[in-house]
């Protein structure tokens, strides 16, 4: 499981988020501690031995070896202080930000659940099951899906055509997009069920002739009916789940997996479009010099400070974020416009870049979730002091207009994220944007100025680049006053001077 | 043709029922109608491997026992797992 655990500080001595004692513990089999580099698994000792046999399959190395899984390693209590002699512990690779299936755009459920149904048909064909198939055991690292619970494959029985995870499967990857596709429910509303929705749940709420859909007939409507009581202890007692045959359970199985992939890529095609994902298309405040000019001061500014991780706000399409990954950067991209970020995933998974994209409102960020608020972390609490370069480009007016906020939290809140550089860019009221939002509180917001966007950030940041360009937008680079990488350069300096 | 006058009042029937039916709030296990599910579709694809191996039965020439002398005998069918095998 993906869950959270405790986290802190780790033998290399990098600062991790809290010392809080709390672990995972749904998984009966193991628990998970995440410290600032990796995550650390426990495995129970009743689950060692079939560990063991898990990690010596051909199986494992194959799915290691394609990235689809996780890799692992066996941790020992040298590396690790706080392993207890005799116990079995699992090392990966941390993969940061985690990002929740609630964050994602339907193009990566569709991923994340053709990784799933990928991984469970090569396990049947090695003499192996996935037990456990949900989407919270699958993580984004960049662009791409990889499954990160190890303990989730196990010896098959060769006689049982049954996949104990399918109703998971369904209930968490498959009706979560039945119900986007045909009851326009938000995948974002996956924050509120843990275990999916359940088939009666759909039913209900599909109109009469929806119910009889090809595609939902087996998991919505007949699941329903056959739950009903009485039914469903008559429906399993009749219908054999044993064959002799372990080559037609083999073929069972996989019939079962081919016809789930079926619906998940129809279910996934939503065929979204919205305002913003066409808008770098169809922005007509911005003239082509502009553009250029904003472009070519983006990405010289990239290259000449060459940050290692640069977080995007109101990334749309991409374009900025693309330009910072070109640039070695590793990117988090966030907007609230799951098709516009759709757009973006899609690029940057088909030309390998390492941006990981994330649906969410930076004014209203995903809170934390689960059992006490801790098994999921809330979406600042993955970002604050993460990045190196924080972009905002023409996010401010809409932070001002549409949410409120004063410009002085605005500042507050791009100190805390980055520890170095912002690159932001100033809507000024003139702008034909920043006009559509003012909607006639000219008395309100009419009269704000560059210089109190830049009186706000002053005591947090200093401007060290400015670009006008001639629709009137500014383009901004601050760096922070207090980031650690100034203070030691400033000593620096210092120093060289006294000398 | 009488088939094909019984099957539209079988398919009103069949709608009339979706649509008129009452959700029944007594207590059911959750995930059984799934598992159900399953099971039905596991004997629809078991039946449709059996009745396959049946039809490939009925088209072979030579029955096995009797090989064609200088002729490879005849390898045994194998499992045929196709696009259109039923799995709902």
């Amino acid at each position: 499981m993906n869950q959270p655990a405790e986290t802190f500080r780790d033998d290399s001595g990098l600062a991790a988020r809290d010392s809080e004692l709390e672990c995972t513990f749904r998984d009966p089999a193991g628990q998970l501690r995440l410290t600032a580099r990796h995550a650390l698994r426990r495995i129970r000792p009743a689950a060692v031995e079939s560990v063991r046999a898990f990690l010596s399959s051909p199986l494992r190395a194959a799915l290691e070896k394609s990235g689809d899984l996780i890799p692992s390693q066996i941790a020992s209590s040298g590396d690790h202080s706080f392993i207890p002699r005799g116990e079995f512990w699992l090392e990966h690779p941390r993969i940061e930000p985690i990002t929740y299936p609630w964050e994602w755009t339907p193009a990566q459920w569709r991923a994340a659940a053709e990784l799933t149904l990928s991984i469970a048909s090569q396990a049947i064909r090695a003499g192996w099951t996935l037990k456990d198939a949900t989407p919270l055991n699958v993580v984004f690292a960049g662009p791409r899906p990889v499954l990160v619970d190890v303990l989730s494959l196990e010896r098959r029985d060769p006689n049982s055509s049954l996949w104990l995870a399918y109703g998971q499967f369904v209930r968490t990857f498959l009706l979560p997009l039945v119900a986007a596709k045909h009851l326009r429910w938000p995948l974002q509303a996956t924050l509120f069920v843990r275990d999916g929705y359940e088939p009666d749940e759909i039913y209900q709420a599909l109109r009469p002739w929806q119910r009889l859909n090809p595609d939902l007939f087996d998991v919505v409507t007949l699941a329903t009916l056959l739950e009903r009581p009485g039914k469903a202890q008559n429906a399993t007692a009749k219908t054999p789940s044993k064959a002799r045959d372990p080559k037609l359970t083999a073929h069972i199985l996989q019939r079962r997996i081919a016809r789930l992939g079926k619906q998940i890529r129809r279910a996934a095609n939503l065929r979204e479009s919205s305002r913003w994902s066409e808008y770098t298309q169809q922005a007509s405040h911005y003239q082509p010099t502009d553009t250029e000019n904003k472009k070519r001061f983006v990405k010289e500014t990239f290259e000449r400070l060459r940050p290692q991780r640069v977080l995007d706000i109101g990334a749309n399409t991409g374009t900025y974020s693309l330009l910072a990954a070109e640039a070695g950067a590793r990117v988090v991209a966030i907007d609230s416009d799951s098709a516009a970020l759709e757009t973006l995933w899609r690029s940057a998974a088909q030309n390998n870049k390492s941006i990981t994209v994330l649906v969410a409102n930076i004014a209203r960020p995903t809170p934390a979730a689960g059992w006490r608020n801790r098994e999921h972390f809330s979406l600042l609490d993955r970002l604050t002091g993460q990045f190196d370069l924080v972009l905002m480009l023409a996010v401010v007016h809409h932070l001002i207009l549409r949410e409120q906020l004063p410009l002085a939290h605005i500042a507050d809140l791009c100190a805390t994220l980055t520890r170095r550089w912002l690159l932001l860019e100033w809507v000024p009221p003139s702008d034909p944007m920043y006009q559509e939002w003012l909607r006639g509180r000219d008395d309100l917001y009419g009269h704000f100025s560059e210089n109190d966007l830049r009186h706000a950030f002053d005591s947090s940041f200093a401007v060290v680049d400015r670009v006008a360009l001639s629709n009137g937008r500014v383009l901004l680079l601050f760096e922070r006053h207090s980031s650690p990488a100034a203070v030691a350069a400033n000593g620096k300096s210092a120093e060289e001077s006294a000398a | 043709m009488r088939l094909l006058r019984v099957f539209p009042l079988a398919l009103v029937v069949v709608g009339a029922v979706l649509l008129f039916e009452r959700p029944a709030y007594a207590y059911a296990d959750p995930g059984a109608g799934l598992l159900a599910v399953q099971a039905a579709g596991s004997a629809l694809v078991a039946a449709g491997w059996y009745l396959r191996r049946k039809i490939y039965a009925l088209f072979r020439s030579e029955p096995a026992s009797e090989p064609t002398p200088g002729l490879e005998p005849e390898k045994q069918l194998g499992p045929a797992g196709g696009e259109d095998s039923p799995n709902p």
